[in-house]
C-alpha cells in the first residue's frame, strides 16, 4: 500500500478526489432545504453536480399544528436516476453498505 | 533629501550634510557646537511658524456663526447645523502644532545629555545637546519628518562637546576655543608633548588593530588650515562653515604634529582616501576621549574612537621644533595634493557614511546569504534588505514586530548594530561614529560564519510540503518550492502516505476500505491512459522501412510497456500473500467497480500476467466475497439482493475473462488450477455458484483437451490423479450442492457442473455420483411433470445435461 508508485495518477490530491473514491458506491448526500439523498454515485463534476442511481430521497418538513407545536414530517421518494445540481449540495458522505 | 518627499527647504537640511564627511573638508567635530546659535535660529519659532495665526481675524466674530451654530451671534435658538468642521480647522494649523511640539522637546534640560558629557568638570558654555534626547523618552514617537541625525549630520554638534574643556588642554578658557591664538595652540601642543603618558594606554589598547594605522585621516585634518592659503574652489556651505570655524582645538594640532613622519609613505594615500573617505568623519568625534584615559571604559563598547592617535605613538615624545617647521613646509605640498584629491573626489560626499555603511552591510549580508544560513532566513531577510524599511524603522525607532521573537544569528551580527532593531543599541550607534570598525569586525564574523556553515541551499523540514529555498543575489528566492515526485502521490499527501505506511506496518493494509478504493481509482486512471494510448498507435509498419515510423513504434511500445508495469503494480497482484488479512487484489475484486475493471485490465496485460491473476483468484477462491458471502444458509430460498448482484457481476465480468484464458491454457495449467482448488475449502466452493462455475470451467477444459488428443500420458496421469483427489473431496458435498429447493429452479449451473464431473469420472465414480444426486434428479423429474410443458422441458433438459454425461437419459427415468 505504501509504496504507491503510480505515475500520472494521484488519487487524492484535492477534496473532490475523495468524492471520486465514492464513484459507484452508495453515498449519502445532504442538500439544502432539509433534503437528504442516498444512492449510488454514478458521476460528479467540479461543481458537485451529481448523478445518482437508485436514490432514496428524504424531505424533512416542519409543520406547526394549531397548538403551535412543531412537528417534523418526513417525505420519502424514490428515483431510479437523479441529477442533482451542485449548488444545493451540502455534503457528500460515503455510506458503507449496511 | 526631498527624495523622501520632505520639504527640502527646512533650514536644518540646507544642502547635503553641511558639517560631515566631505572629502576635502575637515569635519570639525566642534563645528556643530559653534553653529549652535545658527541652528537654533533655524529652529526658531519664526521659521517654523507658518503665519497662520496672523491670518486669523481676531477682532471679528463673523465666523462664530459657522463655528457655533449661530448661538452667540443670533442670540436666538437657531437650529444647529450638523456640518461642523472642527477637524478641518485644526488640520490647517497641524503643521505648526507639530513643529511647536518638536521645538519644545528639543529644548528639554541638559539632564538628558549623555553621561559622557556631564563627566567633565568644567562648565559648558551651552547645554550640549546630543540630538538623541527625544529618543530617550520611552514613549517617543517622532513626527515623520526627516531627522538629520539619520544621515550623520546632527551628532556633530553634540557628541564631541566635552573635548574642548578637557583637562589636558590647560589655558583654555571655557568655551573659548575660537579665541585660541597660534601661541596658545603651540603651548597646548607642548603641554601635550611633555606628558604623553596619558595617551599611552589608549595607544596600546588600539594597537592590535593594524588596519587602522593608515595615515589618511591625518591628511584630512590638516587640510582646512592650509586651504586658506590656496584658492581652492569652495563648494558650498559646508566648506564655508569649516573655514569659519578654524579648527584650532588641541586635538587637531596634536594630530597634525604626528603627521609629518607619515608623509614619506604618502604616495598611495590618495587612493586610500578615495576608498575610505567616510572613515575620516567616522573617527572624528570620539577622538577627544583619548585624552582622558580614565574615560576609556565608557567607550568600551565601541573602542574604535581614537584610532588615528595610535598611528605614531612614538612621536608624542619625539617631536622637535625643526620637525614641526619641516612639517609646516610640507603642508603646502600636501594641500596641493589635497586639491587634486578634491578634484578627483568631487562627488565623494554624496553619500553619508551611514549610507555607505548600510550598503556595505547589505553586501555583507548577501555574502553571508550566499553561503547559506538556514536559520536566518525565514524572518529578517526580506526586511533587512529593504533600505526603505530600515530607514522607516529608524525613524520610527519602533520595536520589532514580535518582541519575544529572538533575533536570529544574522540579526544579531548585523541588524543589532545597525540599530534598526534595538532601541538601546540604536541610540548609541546612531551617530555611526565607529561603524567602520564594526564593519570590519562584521566581515570577520561573516567569513567565520560562512566557514562554519554547511553549504545547503535548501532547508527541508521533516514532514513539510516542500522545501524552503534561500536566496542570494544571483538566485532570488523562490517562495515555495513544492517537491513533486514522479509519483506525485507521496509529496502531495504526505499525511495519507504516512498513514498507509503505518497501516502497512500494522498489517492492516489492503483491507482498509479507503485504500482499496484508492487502488481502484489508480487502476482506472491507468486504464484510461492505456486505452487512450491504444488509440495513438502509429500507422502500421510497411515493407519499406521508414525509420521515423519505426521510431514512433518503439516509443509507443516503450510507453505501453511502462503503462503496463504501472497497471500491474497498481493491481497489487504481487503483494505478499498472507501479509494482510485480505489480499489487496481480492479486496480489489470485492468492489463492483473492481470487478468491472477486470475485462478491461485483461485486454492490456500479457498472458503471463493473466495467468497470474487467474492463479491469484483461484488461490483465494474461498475468500472472494462472491464465494464467501454467497453460501445459501439452510432455510433461505435466495441470497440477499446485494450479494446476488455481486455474483451476477462477477459472472458477467470476471468469469468470461478467466474462461477465455483457460480456454487457451494447456492441461498442465488446468491440472494446476484444480490442484490449487483442492487445497482450499472445496465444500464451500462447490456450494456457491461462482465456485461451481470455476470448477465446471476447469473440468470441461480438461475434457476438451483430452478430446483434442494432444495430451501426453504423463500430464494426463497427473490430471487423473488430481481429479480423483478432487472427486473424493467433493463427494460429501454433492448432496448439498444444489441451491435452495427444487422449486427455485436456479440450478442449471449445477447440472452443468455435474455433467462436467460425470464426463471425466470413472464408472465407479459415476456410480457414486448418481447415488449422491439421485434424490435431486427424481425430485426434479417429478416437479417437471407438474409444470407447464415449456418449463417442464427446460427442467428436464437441465437434468439431461448430467444424465447424458454419464450415459443415461431422463427418458429412462420417466
Amino acid at each position: 500500500m505504501a509504496d504507491v508508485d503510480d505515475g500520472a495518477s494521484a488519487p487524492v490530491s484535492e477534496p473532490l478526489d475523495l468524492v471520486r473514491l465514492c464513484l459507484d458506491e452508495i453515498v449519502f448526500v445532504k442538500l439544502r432545504g432539509d433534503r437528504e439523498l442516498k444512492g449510488r454515485l454514478h458521476a460528479y463534476d467540479s461543481h458537485c453536480n451529481l448523478v445518482l442511481g437508485d436514490v432514496e430521497e428524504t424531505i424533512y418538513v416542519v409543520e406547526e399544528d394549531e397548538d403551535e407545536e412543531e412537528t417534523v414530517r418526513t417525505i420519502h421518494k424514490k428515483s431510479e436516476m437523479l441529477f442533482v445540481r451542485g449548488d444545493s449540495v451540502v455534503l457528500i458522505s460515503p455510506q458503507a453498505p449496511s | 533629501m526631498s527624495f523622501f518627499g520632505f520639504d527640502p527647504t527646512l533650514p536644518r537640511d540646507r544642502g547635503h550634510n553641511p558639517s560631515a564627511p566631505g572629502f576635502t573638508q575637515a569635519a570639525d567635530p566642534f563645528a556643530g557646537l559653534s553653529r549652535q546659535e545658527d541652528d537654533d535660529d533655524a529652529l526658531d519659532f519664526e521659521d517654523t511658524y507658518d503665519g497662520l495665526g496672523d491670518q486669523l481675524d481676531e477682532t471679528d466674530d463673523a465666523l462664530n456663526d459657522d463655528t457655533f451654530g449661530g448661538g452667540h451671534a443670533g442670540g436666538g435658538p437657531k437650529s444647529v447645523g450638523k456640518d461642523f468642521d472642527f477637524f478641518g480647522q485644526t488640520a490647517k494649523v497641524a503643521d505648526a502644532i507639530v513643529e511647536e511640539q518638536a521645538r519644545f522637546t528639543r529644548q528639554q534640560p541638559v539632564s538628558r545629555v549623555t553621561p559622557t558629557t556631564s563627566h567633565f568638570s568644567q562648565p559648558l558654555s551651552k547645554p550640549a545637546r546630543t540630538g538623541y534626547e527625544r529618543y530617550k523618552e520611552p514613549e517617543y514617537v517622532p513626527e515623520m519628518q526627516v531627522d538629520p541625525t539619520l544621515w550623520g549630520v546632527a551628532p556633530k554638534r553634540a557628541a564631541p562637546a566635552p573635548a574642548p574643556e578637557s583637562p589636558a588642554t590647560p589655558g583654555l578658557a571655557p568655551g573659548g576655543r575660537k579665541m585660541m591664538s597660534l601661541e596658545e595652540v603651540e603651548a597646548a601642543m607642548r603641554a601635550q608633548a611633555q606628558k604623553p603618558a596619558p595617551a599611552q594606554p589608549a595607544v596600546q589598547q588600539q594597537a592590535p588593530q593594524p588596519q587602522y594605522t593608515q595615515p589618511p585621516p591625518q591628511q584630512y585634518q590638516t587640510y582646512p588650515q592650509q586651504s586658506q592659503q590656496h584658492s581652492i574652489p569652495v563648494s558650498g556651505p559646508p566648506r564655508d562653515e569649516a573655514r569659519a570655524t578654524p579648527p584650532v582645538q588641541p586635538t587637531h594640532i596634536l594630530q597634525r604634529a604626528q603627521a609629518p613622519p607619515t608623509q614619506p609613505a604618502a604616495p598611495s594615500q590618495p587612493t586610500q582616501i578615495l576608498q575610505n573617505p567616510n572613515r575620516y568623519s567616522a573617527e572624528q568625534r570620539p577622538a577627544p576621549a583619548v585624552q582622558h584615559p580614565g574615560h576609556h571604559h565608557g567607550h568600551h563598547s565601541r573602542p574604535s574612537g581614537s584610532r588615528h592617535i595610535i598611528t605614531h605613538p612614538q612621536q608624542l615624545a619625539g617631536l622637535s621644533e625643526e620637525e614641526r617647521a619641516a612639517f609646516l613646509m610640507e603642508d603646502a605640498k600636501r594641500a596641493k595634493r589635497n586639491h587634486k584629491i578634491f578634484l578627483l573626489s568631487k562627488d565623494n560626499g554624496l553619500m553619508t557614511p551611514q549610507d555607505k555603511n548600510f550598503i556595505t552591510r547589505i553586501q555583507l549580508q548577501q555574502l553571508v546569504t550566499a553561503t547559506g544560513n538556514p536559520n536566518e532566513h525565514g524572518t529578517d531577510s526580506g526586511l533587512s534588505e529593504d533600505f526603505y524599511y530600515q530607514v522607516h524603522n529608524q525613524i520610527r525607532g519602533g520595536p520589532r514586530q514580535h518582541p519575544g521573537q529572538p533575533l536570529s544569528n544574522f540579526a544579531q551580527t548585523y541588524l543589532f548594530q545597525t540599530g534598526g532593531r534595538h532601541g538601546g543599541m540604536r541610540r548609541q550607534a546612531r551617530g555611526g561614529d565607529n561603524h567602520m570598525q564594526r564593519m570590519e569586525q562584521q566581515v570577520q564574523r561573516a567569513v567565520e560564519a560562512a566557514k562554519n556553515k554547511p553549504k545547503n541551499k535548501q532547508l527541508v523540514i521533516e514532514g513539510s510540503l516542500g522545501k524552503i529555498s534561500f536566496s542570494n543575489a544571483k538566485t532570488p528566492k523562490p517562495l515555495l518550492n513544492i517537491k513533486r515526485t514522479e509519483s506525485g502521490t507521496d509529496a502531495q499527501r504526505p499525511g495519507s502516505a504516512a498513514r498507509d505506511r503505518r497501516a502497512h506496518a500494522a498489517g492492516v493494509s489492503g483491507s482498509d476500505r479507503k485504500t482499496v478504493l484508492t487502488d481502484i481509482e489508480n487502476v482506472y486512471n491507468t486504464l484510461l491512459l492505456m486505452e487512450d494510448h491504444d488509440r495513438r498507435i502509429p500507422s502500421p509498419l510497411t515493407d519499406d522501412l521508414n525509420p521515423e515510423l519505426v521510431g514512433l513504434h518503439m516509443d509507443w511500445r516503450a510507453k505501453a510497456q511502462k503503462l503496463n508495469q504501472q497497471l500491474w503494480q497498481q493491481l497489487k497482484v504481487h503483494e505478499p500473500i498472507g501479509a494482510t488479512a485480505v489480499h489487496p487484489f481480492i479486496a480489489f475484486l470485492s468492489f463492483s467497480k473492481g470487478k468491472r475493471a477486470i475485462p478491461r485490465v485483461f485486454r492490456h496485460i500479457s498472458p503471463e500476467q493473466q495467468t497470474t491473476i487467474l492463479t491469484m483468484i483461484v488461490l483465494h477462491l474461498d475468500q472472494l466475497d462472491v464465494v464467501r458471502q454467497a453460501l445459501l444458509m439452510p432455510g433461505d430460498l435466495q441470497l440477499a439482493a446485494g450479494i446476488r448482484e455481486n455474483v451476477e457481476l462477477f459472472s458477467l465480468n470476471v468469469m468470461p475473462s478467466l474462461f477465455g484464458l483457460l480456454n487457451e491454457a494447456g492441461l498442465d495449467i488446468v491440472t494446476g488450477v484444480l490442484g490449487l482448488i483442492l487445497t482450499k475449502n472445496v465444500d464451500l466452493i462447490a456450494r456457491t455458484r461462482i465456485g461451481v462455475s470455476m470448477l465446471t470451467m476447469v473440468l470441461s477444459r480438461a475434457e476438451l483437451i483430452k478430446q483434442n488428443g494432444s495430451v501426453n500420458d504423463q500430464e494426463w496421469d497427473q490430471w487423473v490423479n488430481t481429479y480423483n483427489s478432487f472427486f473424493d473431496a467433493l463427494e460429501p458435498t454433492l448432496p448439498n450442492i444444489f441451491p435452495g429447493t427444487v422449486n427455485t429452479g436456479e440450478d442449471v449451473y449445477v447440472w452443468q457442473f455435474l455433467a462436467a464431473i460425470g464426463i471425466g469420472a470413472s464408472p465407479e465414480q459415476q456410480q457414486r455420483l448418481v447415488m449422491a444426486v439421485k434424490d435431486r434428479v427424481m425430485e426434479t423429474v417429478a416437479l417437471a411433470k407438474t409444470l407447464p410443458p415449456a418449463m417442464s422441458s427446460q427442467r428436464l433438459a437441465n437434468v439431461n445435461l448430467f444424465m447424458r454425461s454419464i450415459g443415461l437419459d431422463v427418458e429412462l427415468l420417466a
